[in-house]
């Protein structure tokens, strides 16, 4: 989640009006734990069943597949990055654009 | 009598169907990528436990509290890996 953190403010609007939530199977003190050493703004939810990976199509055996996925102010799906690759500054560049669009209010946009 | 008795066997039959169908469904999409909701669709709700850097949150993370933002959802294999 380094680079989410680290392009907070240009990818996500300093979370003003945006809201980024990193979803693994880890245990909520772990992550707690993980965003205090290497303060992340961002929040994090806790799913050690996959319950909501599996809701998501993103429960790959023991683990979370790196999936991400853009949600509208109404609460419809704007956008979503399919095994996302957090090594690529291209993708991130792609993401912060889908969540401008959606800032936007405009349609969605798909991407495998 | 036998008009209820039928009403029950009737009644197990569909819940037999029922639960036939829904396991159909569940070997046909083991939470696996084809079962990722599409652009355009409702983004399935949940609540979790959450937590922010500074601990552990008292109430849930809720999906369908946020409406009026956009969230990101970033689904990651674990703690403590690069990205």
């Amino acid at each position: 989640m380094e680079t989410y953190r680290d392009q907070y403010v240009t990818l996500f609007n300093n979370g003003k009006k945006v809201v980024v939530i990193g979803i693994s199977t880890d245990p909520d003190t772990t992550q707690a734990n993980w965003a205090r050493e290497s303060s992340f703004p961002n929040l994090f939810a806790s799913d050690p069943d996959q319950t909501v990976a599996k809701l998501y199509g993103s429960a790959d055996s023991k683990f979370d597949t790196r999936n991400v996925f853009v949600v509208g102010p109404d609460g419809h799906i704007t956008a979503r990055m399919m095994k996302f690759n957090v090594l690529s500054a291209d993708a991130f560049t792609e993401l912060g654009k889908y969540v401008q669009q959606t800032l936007k209010s405009s349609g969605g946009t798909d991407r495998h | 009598m036998k008009g209820r008795f039928m009403f029950t066997v009737g009644l197990a039959g569909l819940t037999a169907a029922a639960l036939a169908g829904g396991a159909a469904a569940q070997q046909a999409a083991p939470g696996g990528a084809a079962s990722a909701p599409n652009v355009g669709q409702m983004a399935p709700d949940f609540s979790l436990p959450g937590s922010t850097r500074y601990g552990l949150l008292r109430d849930p993370v809720k999906l369908s509290d946020f409406r009026g933002q956009t969230v990101v959802l970033a689904f990651f294999p674990k703690a403590r890996t690069k990205g």
